[in-house]
């Protein structure tokens, strides 16, 4: 009884303001202005080829920052675990690029990659390059500011997946490696027989998280290049929503939500039977 | 099988910090090597030095004659059972007790037949499939021992790998250990804090303290011929009473003053306490080497505290103002709470600690 | 020897290699963090006139007045062309109400800050010896003053970002903390799907979730207000909250609770007086956790705000709407930014602690 009633709080408040405004959130998306019934909000989006090019850079995006993200955190989590003299302090320093707003994340880079920004600014004043070969950072094509927002990205999310990783890290005892060391492994067997299969749970868990909110992407990619110039699936929420003001883009935006939603957990799914730890989770919840 | 040599090795950890101060040790043949100690002697440092876990700061290890100090672990020829077990929870049975076997590119038949025979030896043939976590602590204890076995290594390094079982199960395990030893007859390093078990199992016992060998020798060596006043302090359960003791010559007789007793002894079978004349010496005596004697015969008598009845035997201590003393009695004995009671010396079997060095007084006549 | 020799050097060697790999990462974290500092304590002048921009802001600008036959020309030192150049009117004369604007221009533009006297003086120098040069120490913290002073309403929104997060931390600690006890202490049905609810509530985006909230909300009377932002915040907190606290209840032994209802207290007062002062540094970590990720938030706060912006919001709207000085937003970033690096810094070791819990 104890345990339920500890628990009532949260059950309550998720109904109240998640899981209501969700299914409300679902419901609008299917009527219109006039309260009538409709799926032509889901129509006008289906038929609106930005929505299939935000559709593909979201994609693009996720697919290489998660997996450059995933690969780096993975080899400074492992650095920061053989426990070198000041890794406390290290890891604090790798902790800040996550403690920071997304805002001051925005300015910083935006302040940067302007043509007369710092990055230019400090290539010259160390004689990399001169006036006339300033590099047009904000100025490049599709594929390039693509890559751009990616790396900032990484920047960004980087602490975040290796803290998680590290904690699963510590968890796992150093002996079953050195076990790993006499019975014959080199370092990279024993990494990918022992380390990795070990840290697998916790490897699930960064993952979706980092995908959940990879699909999510847009703030960085406004603040630094504003609306429509790299369109991806939120920021195409926010446009309808936020900037074309009217009540039916508001409801597209909804749909667009919903959309995005039902992207993000496929993926999730996706992930989970991909990576074979749908199975476990099941057996797991029961 | 395989002999090892540790020749000056030292750990330092920090500037000021060393796990191991200087080590010299030779395993024979087949030996089975027992290295035993408090927590924090070095015992385990050094293990892991020979493992390859741990760099060393200075000195050589040799393996058959052949250095490894520098050599990977993978490399040295050696396996080894850990403390936790350090099984790999996410590999079956099967497949932690064939991980190195399959390193070593061993055709799958070969691999099936060492794995099943290893696993019938320490009786887990029928939890091969089974994953670790499936396992009771035993089992698992016994899935880190085929592990180790089935790799046929030079030299078997064992950390510990009793300390988590419970009581009646560590007891097992030691009697199965021996006879494995015995079967395999591979060169043996075992780490233990419990003298006990150390007893039980060496052929040599290495007894270490503050990251130094206090003594070396066979069971019988530290249990009877203990070095100094920490290995028979050390050794033996309850361990050896100590009693300061001032040494005064009369004409035949050697007198040793206590405050409450005199002990004489024969001068001429302790020759060697001639220069301590007149000074403290730390008398040494072994709880079964004390015994209950008519009141007539008695060096002393004392008041029984407490009686510790274990079946077999009975501990009984006996309150001297400052020390408690310990004895050790046949079961029959009726010894109860505050009875008074006549005590007298094994006088064979005492021994004599240097007050100062706290080393063992040597006598030529072999006492 | 020779091999203890050879060890030292192998080991020097892949020490000096951890280090260099660790100096170059420290180097890619903080090369852009300090650009980001370093511009908010430029002026304006260093950061439009001067080109390549400084890389560390200057501590104090120099000028110089020299006088010709149309009157008094300002000159001010630019770095990168190393030589004075004309900064302000082009040319003015000692007139009161000229020595005035000039004393505003200078402050503005080079955030120094110079009395009409001492320009007199200047003037009276320059009169009987042709030109004279002067520097004055630079007002490093103007551009943050001047965020706060022509930002509208950027005080009043960090007061509005504090009151959020103070009501976030209250909600998301009290709800989140009972559910983390009862995950440390209880077993009970559905645990495990509680224990994801933060992927659940993840995965619809949080821009979305506030749209159909803007009514729901309207019609509690909390629309445009702290506490109606904070519920919406608390969503988030709340299983993160669960997270932190659970990590924190397992780590004090069940047994000191036993051994005080055993001394003769309930349950809940075993709690109150043995577990609640043990688990407080935990708790504060997590009340910690909470106000980064309130003080933060910046999406749903310009969906759910009007009149009554968050802090995050309004150097949102500075920086997308570009009606500010790029020095000057990065002041207001910096200035949203330390709070959440110096609560970082304070809760580092939680931070793993509450991650290593967690195992999908």
């Amino acid at each position: 009884m104890v345990p339920y009633l500890l628990i009532a709080p949260v059950v309550i408040y998720y109904s109240i303001f998640w899981l209501f405004p969700v299914l409300n959130a679902i419901i609008e998306s299917f009527r219109n202005v006039d309260g009538i019934w409709t799926v032509s909000n889901y129509i006008h989006i289906f038929k609106d080829p930005v929505f299939y090019q935000a559709l593909s850079n979201t994609a693009f995006i996720v697919i290489f920052s998660v997996t450059i993200e995933f690969i780096l955190a993975f080899g400074l989590a492992l650095l920061i675990n053989t426990k070198f003299r000041g890794s406390s302090m290290f890891l604090f320093l790798a902790m800040i690029p996550m403690s920071l707003p997304a805002v001051a994340v925005g300015a910083m880079w935006s302040s940067g990659l302007a043509t007369r920004g710092w990055l230019n600014s400090f290539l010259m004043t160390f004689g990399f390059i001169d006036d006339a070969s300033k590099i047009l950072f904000l100025a490049g094509g599709k594929m390039s500011t693509m890559l751009l927002i990616i790396i900032i990205d990484a920047w960004t999310v980087i602490p975040f997946v290796m803290i998680i990783l590290l904690a699963g890290l510590q968890g796992i005892g150093e002996d079953v490696r050195e076990a790993g060391a006499i019975f014959g492994g080199t370092k990279f067997q024993i990494l990918r027989k022992i380390t990795i299969p070990m840290l697998k749970p916790t490897i699930t868990t960064a993952m979706i998280l980092r995908i959940i909110s990879a699909i999510q992407i847009w703030l960085i990619i406004v603040l630094l290049y504003g609306f429509n110039r790299l369109p991806v699936l939120l920021e195409q929420v926010v446009l309808n929503y936020d900037q074309l003001g009217a009540e039916y883009f508001e409801r597209i935006g909804l749909a667009l939500s919903v959309l995005v939603a039902i992207i993000v957990s496929a993926a999730a799914v996706l992930y989970l039977k991909v990576s074979g730890s749908f199975e476990k989770e099941v057996k797991q919840d029961e | 099988m395989a002999t090892l040599e540790l020749i000056d090795i030292a750990k330092r950890f920090t500037k000021k910090v060393w796990g191991v101060k200087k080590m010299d040790l030779k395993v024979e043949d087949k030996e089975f090597i027992v290295l035993l100690g408090p927590s924090g002697c070095g015992k385990t440092t050094t293990m892991r030095m020979v493992a390859g876990l741990e760099e060393v700061t200075r000195g050589t290890i040799l393996l058959d004659g052949k250095d490894i100090t520098d050599i990977p672990p993978r490399d040295r020829g050696i396996s080894m059972v850990f403390q936790n077990y350090a099984i790999w929870p996410h590999m079956t049975v099967y497949e932690n007790i064939a991980f190195s076997l399959k390193l070593k590119k061993m055709s799958a038949a070969e691999i099936k037949e060492r794995v099943e025979e290893t696993a019938a030896m320490v009786k887990i043939g029928e939890l091969l499939k089974r994953l670790p976590g499936q396992l009771s602590g035993g089992q698992q204890q016994r899935v880190a021992l085929a592990r180790a076995l089935a790799v046929r290594p030079k030299l078997f390094l064992m950390d510990e790998p009793l300390s988590n079982l419970d009581a009646k199960l560590r007891v097992t395990m030691r009697t199965e250990l021996k006879a494995i030893h015995q079967q395999t007859n591979a060169t043996s390093i075992f780490v233990t804090h419990d003298q006990s078990e150390a007893m039980s199992m060496a052929d040599r016992i290495v007894i270490m303290k503050d990251g130094e060998i206090v003594q070396i020798g066979t069971p019988d060596d530290v249990y009877f011929r203990s070095a100094n006043m920490f290995v028979a302090g050390f050794i033996g359960t309850p361990p050896s009473n100590f009693f300061n003791v001032e040494c005064e010559y009369t004409k035949e007789n050697i007198s040793l003053k206590h405050s409450h007793f005199t002990l004489e002894i024969d001068s001429m079978k302790f020759q060697e306490l001639g220069k301590y004349r007149g000074k403290e010496i730390v008398l040494g005596v072994r709880p079964e080497d004390l015994l209950i004697v008519p009141e007539s015969k008695a060096v002393f008598t004392a008041e029984v505290l407490v009686v510790e009845p274990q079946g077999s035997h009975q501990v009984v201590a006996i309150n001297l103002k400052e020390i408690i003393v310990k004895m050790v009695v046949s079961a029959e004995t009726k010894v109860k709470p505050g009875d008074k009671i006549g005590l007298g010396f094994n006088i064979k079997r005492i021994h004599f600690f240097d007050s100062k060095t706290e080393n063992r007084i040597v006598f030529k006549g072999g006492v | 020897m020779n091999n203890a020799i050879k060890r030292q050097l192998k080991r020097s060697a892949k020490r000096s290699s951890l280090y260099i790999v660790l100096a170059g990462i420290a180097f890619i974290i903080i090369f852009p963090i300090f650009f980001l500092f370093s511009f908010s304590f430029m002026s304006d002048y260093e950061t439009y006139s001067e080109w390549p921009k400084p890389l560390i802001p200057s501590f104090k600008a120099n000028f110089m007045i020299d006088k010709n036959s149309e009157g008094y020309h300002l000159l001010i030192f630019n770095k990168s062309e190393d030589k004075y150049m004309p900064f302000g009117p082009l040319v003015f004369t000692n007139s009161q109400e000229d020595i005035d604007n000039l004393r505003k221009f200078i402050k503005l533009q080079s955030n120094s800050k110079i009395t009409s006297q001492k320009i007199m003086e200047y003037l009276k120098i320059v009169d009987s010896k042709s030109r004279v040069e002067f520097s004055i120490k630079k007002d490093l913290l103007a551009n943050y003053i001047l965020f706060f002073q022509v930002v509208n309403g950027a005080p009043k929104a960090v007061l509005n970002s504090l009151m959020v997060a103070g009501a976030t931390i209250l909600i998301s600690l009290t709800i989140g903390g009972m559910g983390g006890y009862a995950f440390a202490r209880y077993f009970f049905k559905g645990k495990n799907i509680l224990k994801l609810s933060v992927l659940f509530v993840r995965m619809f985006p949080a821009v979305s979730l506030a749209i159909p909230m803007v009514i729901i909300l309207a019609k509690m009377g909390l629309y445009d207000q702290p506490l109606g932002l904070s519920l919406v915040y608390s969503v988030g907190q709340i299983s993160m909250s669960i997270w932190i606290t659970a990590s924190v209840f397992m780590a004090i032994p069940v047994s000191l609770e036993e051994a005080a209802m055993i001394f003769g207290t309930t349950r809940a007062g075993a709690f109150l007086h043995v577990t609640l002062p043990l688990a407080l540094p935990g708790l504060a970590a997590s009340a910690m956790y909470s106000f980064i990720g309130s003080w933060n938030e910046v999406i749903a706060a310009v969906v759910l705000t009007q009149f009554n912006p968050t802090f995050p919001v309004v150097v949102y709207k500075a920086l997308v709407g570009s009606q500010g000085q790029i020095n000057l937003i990065t002041a207001g970033s910096v200035a949203q930014a330390l709070p959440a690096i110096i609560f970082t810094l304070i809760i580092r070791k939680y931070i793993i602690q509450m991650w290593g819990g967690v195992k999908v």
